[in-house]
């Protein structure tokens, strides 16, 4: 059995998320030891168990250890298959990190699923709806993967309480992804998204931050969620080019003041535009395991996270992955992905 | 999965959960952030509120189910009148206690008491603590502010579990340890004993001072220690604030007649001849404390009944009064008697028997704790250099002198620590500049062995039958002991009492027949013996068996 030191790297959900992935995938099973060693509240959280539930779902997996706090896991997957699936995640919990964890392995699977998400949709320290919807999916559709994804009800923090359904079909051939340069800029864009706080704010986010970047004000817009089920703001800024759209959010919290919100965004955005790749650290994270479970690709980037590095590292341990990253300097890098064939299992 | 279910039982906080609107969210709420810990997964969550927060519990529970979709929220509605009324409050969560299933197997419980009125959290409080609800205590606190500002990831606020077994707690259960072996320790007066049985017998005796003020029965031959022991049992509970009142103690071999009952309950003026004042009697003296009735099978029947009144209803009537006086005592009794054999006699009444034998405690004799005559010895030297003024010191060949004679088989210690003590003070008298010399210890030795050898031969008759009752009676019921001679009847009561101690039936036998043994070359003793039991319906595995169990 695959022994995976859950302590190492990022040494939290990523790794986690990633070895569930490729374990749904490979059928390879494994065993996860010093799980966020170190931490304030080591062993699983809630919102891992939640990735490790919506795993053992797909998987048809025997799992050992999958209690809150919990340091060790064993993690056995006995048959992937497409199917229906409603996971739930708790209050911090996102659901796009559980969409995360098992999309690579329903890609794989042939037939339909579909998946009712409900938790957290907007939540910092995971990726955000709209960047979901935004960015990474219309991404792998080009490649070819038959993937919807909507939004019911937004989601945020503290409160919970979003849904977002996914439908995926699985099986297909996938294109290799070549995404080497951003191509024209066509549009930028931003939306301060705001649920029962006062309308004042997103005003001021989107007013400050088309002012600060210099952009249209016209296609910068405050706007009011109806069906939240508690308080909440993000901005998200979207910039569309010929060849990819980016997506960039940030989120507005009591008592952190509107500059400091619209400061996060503009800073990302910034360093996007001057590295003039197609590619941001977050999509950059998300895209790398479909490709190399897939049919690989090529695409630059700005310089790989630390994430990024912890699922190379990961990844090597499942399959045979050749991720070859070349850093040509100035904030930017060329990943090349070389698929592995394992749909035939 | 193998894990056990966590159900919270928690009570609506008005005005800590409160709020309806939207902007509820910005607020901490304990009952909803409890449910929003990332590494606290709740199964089940038992909302108890009252009626009229019904529509405040609706909005909390549908809280709940979106930070918490782990979750099962059931809401039951509790009647408190006044939420501040302490009576009304326990009676209704106690009664909720009672109706509630708890499946401790399959469970684990936590109590949130951080919301709810502070009566309704100290109920909570003691109903977990009385084991009503076996759960530990949950608090939670709200975010704390450092920062300047509230971040979404403590919005969570923390919590903190309690247990309140103590002795989860290592560092607790050490204090009390130590504390434990203070009063054990206390209870023997410092003295380190090493025979097992007996330190047993004061760990329970430290437990049960200090947790019950029932009546304690303290049996053993005379010497045994039962009256320091009774004096030290009140001593402890003082120093620990759990008697208020004094130590009250008379020897009931001492009491006879219209004295017997004033001495014990008091009179008042005029009650008999002679009653010239008001006596307030002994009962009175020990109220609120300890009364200590050494050798209570002397005491008459007539006092029996009265004090069984006494401890039952905490108040008598003095001689001659027609007032009941109160008095809340608690009685420890000493006996060397078979009380049992006393109520068959008809001179012990059954009822104050039953009343009393309770914590029953049988102080073994010194020729059963041969092991603590070593360190009983050093403690009386230590007594004898305060009480004379000289230090007592003793030579090491006369103290080897002194503990082989002492730990001796023919040694009987018949007066147990008296003789030791008697011992000692007379060494002690007699060693010249306090040291006491192998001559001192010959000459002492000696004293006592011819002591016990008068007793042994005066006591063939009191004694030994009383004591042969004794012995007989834990193996033969009363109507075929009646039937032997008292002729059998003493013979029979020793042979039992050797097997009762032997290993085996040949060293019974090597014990009974060791005269013979020495005459003839080989016999089989073993065999005698056995013929010798099976003539009285008797078998040596069933008087060690009966020996054993009653130990």
């Amino acid at each position: 059995m695959l022994i995976i030191d859950g302590s190492v790297g990022e040494g939290g959900g990523q790794i986690l998320r990633t070895s569930l992935a490729l374990s749904l995938i490979t059928g390879t099973p494994f065993r996860m030891t010093g799980i966020r060693a170190g931490r304030s509240k080591p062993g699983l959280l809630r919102q891992h168990l939640a990735a490790v539930n919506a795993a053992v779902a797909v998987g048809h997996a025997d799992v050992a250890g999958n209690e809150p706090s919990s340091r060790e896991l064993e993690f056995r997957p006995t048959a992937l298959a497409a199917g229906d699936h409603t996971f739930a995640v708790g209050t911090a919990g996102s659901a796009t990190l559980v969409l995360q964890t098992v999309l690579p392995a329903l890609l794989h699977a042939s037939g339909t699923s579909r998946l009712v998400l409900e938790g957290g949709t907007h939540n910092p320290f995971a990726p955000p709806y709209d960047f979901i919807a935004g960015a990474f999916v219309p991404l792998l559709r080009r490649i070819g993967a038959d993937i919807e994804v909507d939004l019911t009800r937004p989601g945020f923090y503290p409160a919970g309480g979003g849904r977002i359904t996914a439908s995926i079909t699985g099986g297909g051939r996938l294109a290799p992804l070549v995404l080497e340069e951003r191509g024209t800029l066509l549009r930028t864009s931003a939306e301060a998204l705001y649920a029962q706080v006062p309308a004042n704010v997103a005003v001021r986010e989107v007013d400050l931050f088309a002012g600060t970047m210099g952009w249209d004000r016209a296609a910068c817009r405050p706007k009011r969620i109806d069906d939240s089920r508690g308080p909440g703001n993000a901005l998200v800024a979207t910039v569309a080019s010929a060849n990819v759209t980016e997506v960039f959010v940030g989120f507005g919290e009591k008592g952190l003041r509107v500059e400091r919100v619209v400061e996060g965004v503009v800073t990302e955005v910034t360093r996007y535009l001057a590295a003039n790749v197609p590619v941001f650290e977050h999509l950059a994270d998300q895209l790398l395991l479909p490709l190399a479970l897939g049919p690989g690709g090529v695409f630059r980037t700005v310089a790989p996270s630390l994430h990024f590095r912890t699922q190379v590292d990961v990844m090597k341990k499942f399959i045979d992955a050749d991720v070859t990253v070349e850093d040509e300097g100035e904030d930017r890098a060329r990943v090349t992905v070389r698929g592995v064939d394992v749909s035939t299992r | 999965m193998a894990r056990k279910k966590l159900v919270v039982l928690g009570l609506l906080g008005p005005s800590l959960d409160a709020g309806v609107a939207r902007n509820r969210w910005e607020r901490w709420r304990p009952s909803i952030a409890l449910f929003q810990h990332e590494a606290l997964v709740i199964d089940r969550f038992e909302l108890l509120h009252e009626k009229k927060f019904d529509d405040l519990a609706n909005v909390v529970a549908g809280d709940i189910a979106h930070v918490s979709p782990e979750t099962v929220v059931r809401q039951t509605q509790v009647s408190f009148g006044d939420a501040w009324d302490f009576e009304q409050v326990y009676g209704a969560l106690h009664d909720f206690a009672r109706s509630y299933t708890f499946n401790t197997d399959a469970e684990d419980y936590l109590v949130h008491i951080t919301t709810g009125t502070h009566v309704a959290q100290i109920c909570m409080f003691l109903l977990c603590e009385a084991r009503y609800f076996p759960a530990r205590l949950v608090q939670t606190s709200p975010p704390k502010r450092a920062d300047g500002g509230a971040s979404a990831r403590g919005a969570a606020g923390s919590y903190a579990l309690i247990d309140l077994d103590l002795s989860k707690y290592d560092r607790l259960a050490s204090r009390f340890r130590k504390e434990q072996e203070r009063g054990q320790s206390f209870l023997k007066s410092g003295i380190d004993t090493r025979n097992a049985a007996f330190n047993g017998l004061i760990e329970q005796v430290e437990h049960v001072a200090l947790a019950s003020r029932a009546p304690v029965l303290l049996t053993g031959p005379t010497g045994a220690g039962k009256s320091h022991l009774a004096r030290k049992i009140f001593e402890l509970k003082k120093t620990r604030r759990k008697v208020a009142g004094d130590f009250a103690e008379v020897n009931c071999a001492t009491l006879r007649g219209d004295a017997a009952m004033s001495a014990l309950f008091g009179h008042v003026k005029g009650a008999f001849t002679g009653a010239i004042g008001e006596r307030a009697g002994l009962l009175r003296k020990a109220d609120g404390g300890v009364l200590f009735l050494d050798e209570i099978g002397e005491l008459g029947l007539d006092e029996q009944a009265m004090l069984l009144h006494a401890v039952e209803e905490k108040a008598f009537y003095p001689v001659g009064s027609d007032r009941e006086v109160k008095s809340d005592f608690q009685l420890i009794a000493g006996t060397n008697r078979d009380l049992g054999a006393s109520v068959a006699k008809g001179t012990f009444r059954e009822d104050l028997l039953a009343r009393i034998n309770l914590w029953t405690y049988r102080l073994p004799g010194l020729r059963d704790r041969r092991e603590d005559i070593a360190p009983n010895l050093d403690f009386e030297i230590a007594k004898a250099t305060a009480s004379l003024g000289v230090n007592v010191t003793m030579s090491k060949d006369a103290r080897e002198r002194f503990l082989t004679f002492a730990n001796a088989s023919s040694s009987t210690w018949s007066g147990n620590f008296r003789d030791l003590n008697a011992a000692v003070t007379r060494m002690a008298t007699l060693a010249t500049g306090g040291r006491i010399t192998a001559s001192v210890v010959d000459d002492e030795t000696a004293r006592l062995a011819r002591a016990w050898a008068a007793i042994t031969a005066t006591s063939g008759g009191v004694g030994a039958a009383s004591d042969s009752e004794g012995a007989l009676a834990s193996v033969m019921n009363e109507a075929a002991r009646a039937e032997l001679d008292r002729f059998d009847r003493v013979q029979l009561a020793d042979v039992v009492a050797v097997c009762a101690r032997a290993r085996s039936l040949s060293d019974a036998g090597r014990e009974l027949f060791a005269a013979s043994r020495r005459k003839k070359a080989s016999v089989n003793d073993a065999d005698r013996l056995r013929k010798y039991l099976a003539r009285f319906g008797l078998a040596f595995e069933e008087l060690t068996a009966s020996a054993s169990s009653s130990r």
